[in-house]
């Protein structure tokens, strides 16, 4: 077994020396499409230990009809690339009004899920097998919030493009259990500078385009690259869902006790407000 | 208490004047209706109204709510103006009304509260704690189901466990049909129409007391349940000149569990009933002692495709004891009783729409209640729900005495 805190500082000199590598990258030897995916699940989902962000979403339908979720969302690594626990406070709308949402997510096993009814005073365990529903009723689905491991997808470097005057590689990426999953090919844009995902396409396993993800804003807070608007298009439906982050701060010393039934029922006044 | 709720809504006004920004003030108002699908026959005359009118639930409410919070403290009030146009009149109802105080590892909450303990899904074994029936029965949205307590509620955490202390100095009973209300419910003493109720005073003596001692072990929700009270459903014996309505004493020891299984939630609860004034089983009026228990299985199939089901049984102790002490005329329950349930959720529409379905059946005493509802999120403020209460099944079981109050109900709910 691996101690946990070893585990933790191979990680970070693994992303040191990537790091130095990285600006310098000899086109020649171009890291390889698991390498690229590998950085970029880092980059988009464990920056920094931890974070806390308000996010606002506009869910809005073909014509025009939008509805807004707005929510406090808080993340704890408690190891780089491993395990993580995400703790949801809703602000709104009013049905969904102070809902707190608690996950904890295991790399390579469900999910553990709970949501809080604040109507009922009660505690609901959520079945977790689909990570590909949808997040909140937005074109989000769980895993574009929290991540989907890479080692799910075969991926293969196809080529390089800009992307708004971002040089990026474009990896193709092929579920490896295609029956798990909506799609049956992802392509993903990678930023080469800050290894975040510029653009990415979904196709649905009979081919045709079903979502669109794009960064439509990358602000850098504390060091790290961070998308600060996120835009996910259902290409079938014309449903499109944009999530604005605000308030971003990572390294906050989040404590393990908000992650907890306590904070389900009782969050903290400061996620609150 | 009327008019501590009266001067808690003059309250949430002032609030409201004072300047929504600095308070947070937020509530809604609400249209509901039910249709009575099954005319009753046969009412006896304390039920009368029961078989007059057409609707079970007509009218609306007005609900506001005050949350400010600091720091280390909070206040929920949570008043509602209720216009009952069945019936013709009007009231004003505190739901909920409480204090929180947090402390680095207490949690106190004291006030008129709503407490839900266990797992099961509109099966209660655990959850001791006041419901109203009528509500639930009449169409109203869930949350109506459960009633607040006024009590204390202290959670001490420690390690990655915590401790929950519930006193409630004041009983609350269940919320039931009875004589004269405007629901059906079998009756066996319909004929006598002078009747007292005889709640637990509030005295040191009868305050209820419960805890509950809970931790997550190896992903795993774990509880054990303890409590000392009484019934919250009533029960009746004759008495001289008419009849006394009671809620005999009780404590449940439990446990549930819940966790993750292939791919789902797996929940498992169990629980005693000591009827503290039949232990023998030979108090006729007052309900045996009996063992519940509860296994449920729930799983997301496809996207926005949920399944449950659950199995429950409720095992009734001396039962030879019950049997002889009920004469042999009157109806016999069986020494378990057996229960089903499914439930079905499907999200539409980016989950705006939603299709419900719930059915709840004994296999071996024949009553049933099946509740298909569709909720369409019309916007981010408005919503409206419709849908059928159906209640089915021999007369003197749970669910069969209902049949006559099944309806087809309509909520719409503008909240700010």
């Amino acid at each position: 077994m691996m101690v946990p805190g070893l585990r933790r500082a191979g990680w970070v000199a693994l992303g040191a020396s990537l790091a130095v590598l990285a600006p310098a990258w000899p086109a020649a030897a171009q890291p390889s499409a698991d390498d690229i995916m590998t950085r970029a699940h880092l980059a988009m989902y464990y920056p920094g230990e931890d974070l806390r962000s308000r996010v606002t979403m506009r869910l809005v339908s073909r014509d025009g009809k939008e509805r807004l979720r707005e929510l406090t969302m808080t993340r704890r690594d408690l190891r780089e690339g491993g395990e993580q626990r995400y703790f949801i406070y809703f602000h709104r709308p009013p049905d969904v009004r102070e809902m707190t949402f608690l996950v904890w997510k295991y790399p390579g096993k469900d999910d553990d899920r709970w949501l809080y009814v604040p109507a009922l005073k009660l505690v609901r365990r959520i079945a977790a097998s689909d990570k590909r529903s949808s997040f909140a009723g937005s074109d989000f689905s769980y895993e574009d919030v929290s991540g989907r491991e890479p080692e799910e997808d075969t991926h293969k470097l196809l080529r390089e493009e800009k992307v708004a005057e971002r040089s990026a590689w474009v990896v193709e990426s092929i579920p490896k259990e295609p029956g798990s999953v909506d799609f049956g090919r992802k392509l993903s844009w990678i930023d080469k500078a800050t290894w975040l995902p510029l653009k990415e396409e979904y196709s649905d396993r009979r081919g045709e385009l079903a979502r669109v993800f794009t960064a439509g804003e990358l602000k850098e807070v504390q060091g790290f690259w961070t998308i600060t608007k996120r835009v996910m298009k259902n290409i079938q439906t014309g449903h499109w869902t944009e999530a604005v982050f605000t308030e971003v701060r990572y390294d906050q010393k989040l404590l393990p006790d908000l992650f907890s039934e306590r904070s389900l029922r009782a969050p903290p006044a400061e996620l609150t407000k | 208490m009327k008019r501590w709720a009266v001067g808690l809504a003059a309250l949430l006004l002032w609030g409201g004047a004072a300047g929504a920004e600095s308070l947070p003030i937020r509530g809604f108002l609400q249209g509901e209706s039910a249709y009575r699908l099954i005319q009753p026959d046969r009412c006896p005359g304390t039920q009368r109204s029961a078989c007059r009118e057409e609707f079970v639930l007509g009218g609306g409410r007005f609900q506001l709510e005050l949350a400010p919070r600091g720091e280390r403290w909070g206040f929920l009030g949570k008043a509602e103006a209720i216009q009952d146009a069945v019936g013709g009149d009007a009231e004003i109802n505190l739901r909920e009304g409480y204090l929180d105080l947090r402390f680095p590892a207490l949690d106190l909450r004291l006030g008129r509260q709503v407490i839900t303990w266990g797992v099961g899904d509109l099966i209660f074994v655990n959850d001791v704690f006041p419901k109203d029936r009528v509500a639930f029965i009449s169409g109203l949205p869930l949350e109506y189901l459960k009633k607040g307590s006024d009590a204390a509620n202290i959670t001490v955490h420690w390690a990655g466990s915590s401790l929950q202390l519930v006193l409630i100095p004041r009983f609350e009973p269940d919320t039931v049909p009875e004589a004269r209300g405007r629901l059906r419910f079998h009756d066996p003493m319909a004929s006598v129409e002078r009747r007292s109720t005889d709640e637990p005073s509030p005295a040191l003596g009868n305050t209820e007391a419960g805890a509950r001692l809970f931790g997550n072990v190896f992903g795993w929700d774990l509880s054990l349940y303890a409590y000392r009270g009484f019934f919250h459903q009533p029960t009746a014996e004759s008495e001289p000149g008419g009849l006394r309505i009671f809620y005999p004493p009780l404590n449940v020891y439990g446990a549930s569990g819940q966790g993750a299984l292939l791919g789902g939630v797996l929940s498992l609860e169990g629980g005693y009933y000591d009827s503290r004034s039949d232990r023998s089983g030979l108090n006729t009026p007052v309900e045996n002692s009996s063992v519940k228990l509860l296994a449920a299985y729930q799983r997301e199939l496809i996207p926005d495709l949920t399944a449950g089901g659950q199995y429950f049984a409720e095992i009734m102790e001396d039962h030879g004891e019950y049997l002889n002490a009920r004469g042999a005329g009157m109806p016999k329950r069986p020494a378990v009783r057996h229960v089903l349930t499914f439930r079905l959720t499907q999200l539409l529409w980016n989950q705006t729409l939603r299709l419900g379905l719930f059915a709840l059946a004994s296999p071996n005493e024949g009553d049933f209640y099946v509740n298909p509802e569709v909720k369409y999120n019309v916007t981010d403020a408005l919503w409206a729900a419709l849908g059928v209460n159906l209640f089915g099944g021999p007369t003197r079981t749970e669910n069969g005495q209902f049949e006559g109050n099944s309806n087809l109900y309509a909520v719409v709910r503008y909240a700010f």
